[in-house]
């Protein structure tokens, strides 16, 4: 009986496994499905979006992997937790919402979008809120940007819209033991963090860095390939939220004013060194 | 169209960050002509800075004090600059691309219901410039509305201020907000500065590109021809683990302005390069001739460096009879 009682006091007491008696969180990750490598894809001749070409692999938004991550932490810390993974675009991000799945998620939403064109970040916040807005969420994390369009602010237009706490750029972070808080560290310039407590529910932009994303797991995998994924189909709340300040894409012209070395590779190489040794460097 | 131009003034341990004058010079760039600048903090300290900003720019500024708003926090500045900024007028609302300009400018541009456009590096033909795909594309933005919220790439305007005539006027406005959710427990120090940087006259670094963990070792042979020298890392070969953090140069780790730096597998990512652009001679290697790092590079060499560094150290020791030893 005493037994019994210790190891109940030290789950209450350890941080593991803080939330023991808690109902568990209900925390929401916004994955995104970026293209593996920018070598695939082009600008469209009108200039109006991005092509992509048949050797586009797409693969989970690297930050996104992190806030995935983070969210199974919390969930592993507080017993009875759920996650939900959502993702907005056309068919083929369905793939990043299974990735999440196989990687731990419980369940996966698609919002569908049904061009393949930019959506701006007030957009796609827009419609993640108009899905979000009913479902009680307790914590919602995302990547600090999308590796693609690399805006940094979905996170913080969802948390306006829901009214949440938010902070950006989290490499820390830990909810309190009543579940009413949550301390975050987030990193600012020069290797600084800034050490904060907000209320719950909250919203955070998880940095990369904070923590190592895992592997999908044999049984998440089996789990995964027979869940079903849920479709919402998209609810702007307001006039402003089909809005885009994006109005053409091209290369970058200046080419830079350095100089390319030419030749094989040995003609390089001593190229280089000569340079180096005029420059008195060796 | 008239439109003003809101400046919002960012500030640390009571010093105005260097970026709130490159946002000044941007805004000139802009043809802009009423200008705000708007300061937020507690008193006294704000009010020098806000003097301070009044003299060196000779335009008005607006200082919002409360005694809540010592130290930054994202739904003080969200809640204080949506009371201040009236958006019946068109106005631009600009505030520098640093960690806490975009954590709230996005709130901002929300709570206003106006588009927000990020990372601005340059205007061309009236039109916002800003980078996707790490560099690889130009996207061209137009704010979608006559008001918006923008926010600007640290170092993409010169910050010095070459203004000397008379000063703006300071209007010092208490603002009455309540102490808000939010706690601040204040900052924290997580990078060990001991890698060398400061003493290094060559800083080599490794980016993704270098391909896995091992080649570290060819980064760490280049470093070790050069007598004071230093290896840096992308925050992504960080993140893999290959190099730890102390080693990363960019916006959230080091900045570094060494005689010679050579990117190896750098793709050249703005993050990076605000890093290290200001070193005096930059070497670039990447596979990719379309690299973004190539723009900023006075050398540039389309290699893998996994073949190529192998060849420089083969003919250094050439050249110079020694062999090259492995280690640093």
């Amino acid at each position: 009986m005493l037994a019994i009682l210790a190891a109940l006091l030290y789950l209450c007491c350890s941080q593991r496994l803080k939330g023991a008696f808690s109902t568990g969180m209900n925390i929401l990750v916004c994955v995104k499905q970026v293209p593996d490598s920018a070598d695939t894809i082009s600008v469209s001749e009108d200039s109006s979006r991005i092509m992509y070409n048949d050797g586009t692999v797409f693969r989970l938004n690297r930050y996104d992997e992190f806030a995935l991550e983070e969210a199974l932490l919390v969930k592993e810390c507080f017993p009875g937790s759920r996650v939900d993974a959502i993702s907005v675009g056309p068919e083929r991000v369905r793939q990043a919402v299974r990735k999440a799945l196989e990687t731990g998620a419980d369940h996966g939403i698609h919002v569908r979008v049904e061009s393949d064109e930019y959506v701006s970040p007030l957009t796609r916040a827009s419609l993640i809120a108009g899905f979000a807005r009913t479902r009680g969420y307790d914590l919602i994390l995302t990547g600090i940007m999308a590796e693609d369009d690399m805006e940094c602010q979905v996170g913080q237009i969802l948390a306006e819209k829901l009214s949440f706490a938010c902070a950006t750029s989290v490499m820390f972070q830990e909810i309190s033991g009543d579940e009413k808080t949550i301390y975050v560290e987030r990193e600012i310039e020069g290797g600084v963090r800034e050490c904060i407590t907000l209320a719950m529910p909250a919203l955070l932009t998880i940095q990369s860095g904070i923590n190592t994303p895992r592997y999908p797991s044999l049984s998440n995998v089996m789990r995964a390939r027979s869940q079903e994924i849920e479709v919402a189909d998209p609810q702007p709340a307001d006039s402003l939220s089909m809005e885009r300040s994006i109005i053409g894409l091209g290369y970058p012209k200046d080419a830079g004013t350095g100089e390319f070395l030419e030749g094989t590779p040995s003609d390089k190489a001593r190229e280089l060194l000569g340079i180096l040794h005029e420059l008195s460097m060796i | 169209m008239k439109r003003s131009f809101n400046i919002i003034a960012l500030h640390c341990d009571g010093k105005i960050l260097p970026e709130t004058y490159e946002l000044f010079n941007f805004v000139r760039d802009m043809g802009g002509e009423t200008i705000t600048f708007i300061i937020l903090g507690s008193e006294p300290h704000v009010l020098m800075m806000a003097r301070e900003l009044a003299e060196k720019t000779g335009t008005d500024v607006i200082c919002a004090t409360s005694k809540y708003l010592e130290n930054y926090y994202a739904q003080g500045y969200r809640d204080v600059l949506k009371g201040l900024v009236s958006t019946t007028d068109p106005c631009f609302i600009c505030i520098p691309h640093t960690a806490s300009g975009y954590d709230f400018a996005p709130l901002l541009a929300a709570a206003l219901n106006i588009p927000c456009i990020t990372a601005i590096e340059d205007i061309q033909d009236s039109l916002f410039i800003r980078s996707m795909f790490g560099g690889r594309i130009r996207a061209q933005a137009r704010p979608s509305a006559p008001s918006a919220v923008l926010t600007v790439q640290p170092g993409a305007w010169e910050g010095s201020a070459d203004y000397s005539g008379p000063g703006g006027t300071v209007r010092i406005l208490p603002v009455d907000i309540p102490p808000g959710k939010t706690v601040i427990h204040g900052f924290k120090k997580s990078l060990s500065h001991d890698v060398g940087f400061c003493d290094a006259e060559v800083i080599v670094s490794a980016g993704r590109g270098i391909g896995s963990e091992q080649n570290v070792t060819l980064i760490k042979r280049l470093a070790a021809l050069f007598p004071r020298s230093a290896i840096g890392a992308t925050r992504a070969v960080c993140d893999l683990g290959w190099l730890g953090y102390r080693h990363q140069i960019g916006i959230t780790g080091n900045t570094v302005s060494p005689r010679l730096y050579i990117a190896c597998g750098i793709s050249g990512a703005v993050q990076h390069i605000s890093g290290m652009k200001n070193s005096r001679i930059i070497v670039a290697i990447n596979t990719d001739r379309h690299a973004a790092i190539f723009r900023t590079a006075t050398y540039c060499i389309v290699e893998d460096i996994k073949t190529f560094i192998p060849l420089v150290l083969e003919e250094y020791s050439r050249r110079s009879g020694n062999p090259v030893n492995g280690s640093s």
